[in-house]
Order: structure tokens, then sequence, then C-alpha cells
């Protein structure tokens, strides 16, 4: 099982871009896991946040809301968030949740970054 | 005026948990030496002198026979004045003579009695403080001794139950407030065999919970060794007799169970008997043998039974049978038998037995004993199992459905992810579209968060036990907390602009999300424990749905 507290991988594409691959669990008890990653993320001149879910798990409720506290955060920064690597599973869930309207998703990491830098 | 110190001391011996020695030195008035504290003991004469006296005594004009009064002319005191407070002695002013020679004069004696009218209640103070903190002390300790007590008793509770095809277990533990010395297992033994551990440690809190944990190990070592159940409980109670604490001992059942043939093979330690569910009617198991750890040298006599398709057994300890009404009537083995002969087994067998023991005891009950239950049932005929009329409603058409698993997890933070992957390892094997599985994945996960969170406030002692049936067009989970009689909220769209504006929370996706995946949602409540019921049907849109 992957450990809870794992710190989050984050890379730096560009000063503009940067990727968070969200590996293993996303849930609540994540939540100063990811929000550590997003601080590291995201400088002043950031403009797009990539969520990598390739190497997702599992992801409940309370990874949703993650994903939500995310999103206001990301709005009041005026960051764009972007996600990629979802299973059909989390990807219907996010559509379900509405959550597609407002974090941009794609297949792959290289479809997000040439989103997120065009 | 001569050396003034004196030394207060607690002579009552009516609270000696409180005995108290206060010093109080004089010195800023005059004098140098203190006496050395004085033992009067509590049938002396001169305690009931002092007690009744009205104000300062010359100790030389005193005529008793006492030995405490010899002691304090022999250290000089001349002058006692008793501290009294609320009509108790709590202390003694004890003057030597004074340093002009000249005797104590009627004011000296009056200064003195003022001084000790103002005194004594402050000391009196002081005492019941310094009291107070020693009873907060002690039940500080108790409370931390009975946390001890309680996570050493989980350590080797198990985790899981065993998955037996064709056979549902079930089991329930719940500690007394006390913490007793239940325990039970399932071992695992050659040739597919399984071995069942019911005991219960004399005497509670840590004592008993550290004999339990010898026990089990020395069970848990012995039993996939020896197989059979009278050499097992020989061999343990000759390694427990030299380790045992005095006045202790250890009641433990011990049976062997061929889940293939339903051999049931039981040694009896003076444990409760189990009982067998059969269509005749219910059986007790009799084997003679004295508890572990009593006397050495003793044998346990071995009984055979077969549990035929449909038959069932059960387990328990003292805490059920021993129970009492607020008349003081008790439980009894009799309502236990009657119970077991209505419902052969199985989960529905425990809550019958527990709905039965609340509605027994009334409500605000303190629970005296640890109680433990097990019970094993074999499936009848083909391996399908009747649900029984609490669950029928729910059936499809009158489809078979089968129980293809039953447990229960502690309710801790991240035990959704053990059953959402026991129901899917049960679902191996069944026709069911890979996508339709995640969906049921994580409705079953988020209905287990809930009933940790909300239903059992995610406290380990309280399990979230889990059902899972099938049949050929819909699989059926019930997920059953503690919560009581409080339905589950009418699961409403999260309003997605309204958290991203800070107007909602950013959680609050649990129930939207179940009612999203599955067809069918239903909740139910039955004496003190609420049921989620999530049906999805094998065939069907594979893609989720907004909940109608």
């Amino acid at each position: 099982m992957t450990q809870q507290t794992a710190a989050l991988d984050v890379q730096t594409v560009s000063p503009r871009t940067a990727i968070i691959r969200i590996a293993g669990d996303l849930t609540a008890a994540r939540e100063a896991a990811l929000m550590d990653a997003y601080n590291a993320a995201a400088t002043a001149e950031t403009r797009a946040v990539i969520l990598d879910f390739t190497n997702l798990e599992y992801m409940n409720s309370t990874g949703i809301g993650l994903l939500v506290t995310l999103l206001v955060r990301a709005n009041r920064q005026r960051q764009k968030l972007l996600a990629c690597g979802f299973t059909d599973h989390y990807r219907q869930i996010l559509e379900l949740t509405r959550l597609d309207d407002a974090i941009g998703i794609h297949d792959t990491e290289a479809d997000a970054i040439t989103a997120a830098e065009s | 005026m001569s050396t003034i110190t004196q030394t207060v001391r607690r002579v009552l011996r009516r609270r000696p948990a409180a005995a108290l020695e206060v010093d109080v030195d004089l010195e800023a008035v005059a004098g140098h030496e203190e006496f050395p504290p004085f033992d009067i003991a509590p049938d002396d004469p001169l305690l009931t002198y002092f007690a009744a006296s009205a104000g300062a005594v010359q100790v030389d004009h005193l005529e008793l026979d006492s030995p405490a009064l010899r002691a304090m002319r022999e250290a000089g005191v001349k002058v006692v004045v008793p501290l009294v407070s609320q009509g108790e002695l709590i202390g003694l002013l004890n003057l030597g003579p004074r340093l002009s020679e000249r005797d104590y004069s009627s004011d000296d004696r009056k200064l003195l009695e003022e001084l000790a009218t103002h005194a004594a209640p402050a000391i009196r103070v002081a005492q019941l403080v310094r009291e107070q903190e020693a009873e907060a002390r002690e039940r500080e300790r108790l409370q931390q001794e009975l946390r001890v007590a309680t996570l050493i008793q989980q350590q080797f509770l198990p985790k899981e139950l065993p998955g037996l095809g064709g056979w549902q277990v079930a089991a329930y533990y719940q500690s007394a407030r006390e913490v007793g010395g239940d325990f039970y297992d399932f071992i695992e033994l050659p040739g597919d065999q399984v071995g069942i551990i019911v005991g219960d440690v004399t005497d509670k809190g840590v004592p008993a919970a550290l004999v339990m944990a010898t026990t089990h190990s020395l069970l848990r070592a012995e039993a996939p060794r020896l197989i059979e159940p009278g050499r097992v409980l020989e061999r343990v109670n000759e390694l427990l007799v030299d380790e045992m604490p005095p006045n202790m001992f250890v009641t433990c059942l011990y049976a062997v169970l061929d889940p293939a043939t339903g051999r049931l093979r039981i040694a009896n330690a003076g444990h409760n008997l189990p009982y067998v569910a059969t269509a005749d009617g219910p059986v007790e198991l009799r084997a003679r043998g004295l508890p572990l750890g009593l006397m050495a040298g003793m044998t346990y006599e071995e009984v055979q039974a077969t549990l035929e398709p449909g038959e069932g057994m059960l387990l328990h300890s003292d805490g059920v049978a021993e129970a009492h009404n607020p008349e003081r009537e008790m439980f009894g083995f009799p309502r236990l038998l009657d119970l077991v002969d209505r419902t052969l087994g199985g989960q529905e067998l425990i809550d019958r037995i527990l709905d039965e023991l609340r509605a027994f005891t009334g409500a605000g009950w303190l629970q005296e004993d640890d109680i433990t239950l097990v019970t094993l049932q074999r499936s009848s005929g083909a391996g399908h199992y009747d649900a029984g009329p609490a669950t029928a409603a729910a059936l499809t058409n009158g489809d078979a459905h089968e129980l293809l698993a039953q447990f229960t997890v502690p309710s801790a933070s991240g035990n959704e992810r053990i059953v959402m992957d026991r129901v899917a390892d049960a679902l191996t094997g069944y026709d069911l579209d890979p996508a339709r599985l995640e969906r049921l994945k994580t409705a079953v996960a988020e209905a287990t968060m809930n009933a940790m969170e909300h239903g059992n406030a995610y406290r380990e002692d309280l399990p979230v036990a889990v059902r899972l049936y099938a049949s050929e067009t819909a699989v059926r989970v019930l997920i059953t907390d503690h919560g009581g009689e409080g339905d589950i909220p009418e699961a409403t769209t999260p309003d997605l602009e309204a958290k991203l504006a800070g107007l909602q929370s950013p959680r609050g996706w649990g129930l939207f999300l179940i009612q999203s995946m599955v067809d069918a949602v239903t909740t139910s409540h039955d004496g003190g424990r609420h049921t989620i019921e999530l049906v999805l049907h094998t065939e069907g849109d594979s893609n989720a749905s907004h909940p109608v």
C-alpha cells in the first residue's frame, strides 16, 4: 500500500508550467503532501499546474474534495489546473462531479503540456 | 516566649490514604528546635481528650494513661493546642517550655488558641487539596491502565475473519469498560483445516490482558503442530501452569473444523459449552476439562460432531449469559439456546443475540464483562444462502443470492480500502464487467467510509460489518454500522460552483458518488445498527449516472 505521507513528485517543465505526479492514493490523508507539492510547483510565474494521475491507485470522495480545494487556490493565483493519466473509471467520476468543466483533462502528460503551453 | 516550633501532624487514622503531615515552623516568632513528629495510636485516650478540648492544654497537668502523652513529655512538650476544623481534630500545635523558663500565661494561651482557630481551617484546606490531588493521580493511573489493557487486547484480536468456502463465519467482540480477558482467534491448520479459539482470562485490566497475550501466543504456536484439540490444550496448560499469576486461570474452547466435510473436533478447558444448531433443535457440545493454568498434568476430553449443510455453531463468552437487567436477573443460557434454536448462525444470529440482550438489559446498561460471540454456519444445499427476512426485500425476482463474503473491519481511517479489495477479491471469477466492478468498488469504499465516520465515529472497537451476496443478475453489498436510527440523508448533487466560490465545503461528495455508482441504494436500521445496501445489476449501462 502506498505511504500516505509520501511526498509527491514535482517537476518544472518551463517557467510557466509545472507537473505534480500523484502516485498511490489521493485521499484527505494526503492533503498536506498535495498542498506542499503545489507550493513547490507554483511560483509567481507559473501559469499552469498539471496533475498527472497515471500512477493513481485509489481516489475517494475526500480526494475529490482536495481537487476542489486545489482548484479554488489555483483560481485565486490565476493559475490553470490540468490533469492527465486518469483511468476511464476516474475520468467518469470527474465528469459526474463536473470537475472536468473546471480542470482540463488530457490523456497524457505530453497532451497536457501542449495544452498548457499553448 | 520560649522556643515555639511545632509539628502539626495528622494523627487520625480514619483516612490513612490521606495521612498528611504539615510542618508549620514559627521561627519568625521565636525558637529553633523542632519536635520529632509524634505518632499517636488511633485508640490512644489522648486523642479523645484533645478532640474534646476547648483550647490550649498544659501537658504536665494531664493525668492519662497514654503512651503518646509520655512521648510528648519526654520530648519536652509543655503546651498542646488542638487544631480542630468542623468538629474534626486535624492536628496539634505542640510547644516546648518558654525561653524565660516561666509558665505560659493566660494571655499566651489565648494568643495560641486564636492562632489555632485561624490555622486549623487553612491546614484543613491544604489537606483537602492534597487528598484531591492524590485522587486525581489515582484516577489518571486507572485510566492509563485501561488504555494499556485495551491496546494489548486489540492487538491480539483477529483483524479479519477467515474466508471459508461454503461457510459463513461471523464474530463480535465488545470489551467491558474495565476490559476483561476475552479473546478469540482463527488459526490456519494443515490440510485446509481451521482452528477456532474462544477464551476468557479471569481477572480484568492489564494482568488479564498479559495472560491473554501469553495464552494466545502459546495456542498459536502449538495448534498447527499438534492439531488434535485435546493435545493442544494439554500442552498449553503445561506451559501456562508455571507462568500463571496466583488466582488466575484461563477458560478456553478450542475447535478444529474441516470446512470440506463439516467435521468438527472440540476440546474444552472450562469454557462455556458451544451450541450447535441442528434441524432438530440446538445441541450443547460437552467436553470435559479444567481451565488452563490451574493444575499441571490435566487431560482434555475430545468430542466430535459434524455440521451438516445449513447447520451452525455458536461459541460465546460469559458476557452475554451473565449480563444482568435492572432487576438483577441474569440473561442466562436458556435464552441463548433459544436464540440458536430460532436462528441457525451467521451474522444474523449475532445480530439477534445483541438485539435481545439490549432489550433485556434496557437502556443505560453498563456492560459488566467482555462479550465475545463467534458463529459458523455451513451453507445449505449447493451453497445457497437464504438471506432471511431482514434482507429478503432486496432480493430480485426471487433470485437466489449466494453469500460470497462476510467479514468485519475496525473503524479506522483507510480501512475502506480493505473492504473494497476484499469485495473485489470475492467477486473474482464472477461475471461482472470490469467497469461495473470499479463502480461497485468506489461505492463500497464510500459507504464504508460513511459507516466508519458517521455510524461508528471512527471508534476502532466498533466494527463495520460487510456482507456480499451475488446472484446471476445482481451483486448486493450490505454494510452495517452502529449508527442507530439516523437515516442517511438524500444525496443531492453537490454544487460545484458554490464550492469553487468558497460558499460550500469542498468536501461532501460521498453520498453523491455512492448513488451515481450503483443501481440501487437502500438503508435500514435495526436495534441500534444501521445498514446501507448497494445493488449493482450485472447487466446494464457501464456508464455511471447521476442519481435520480
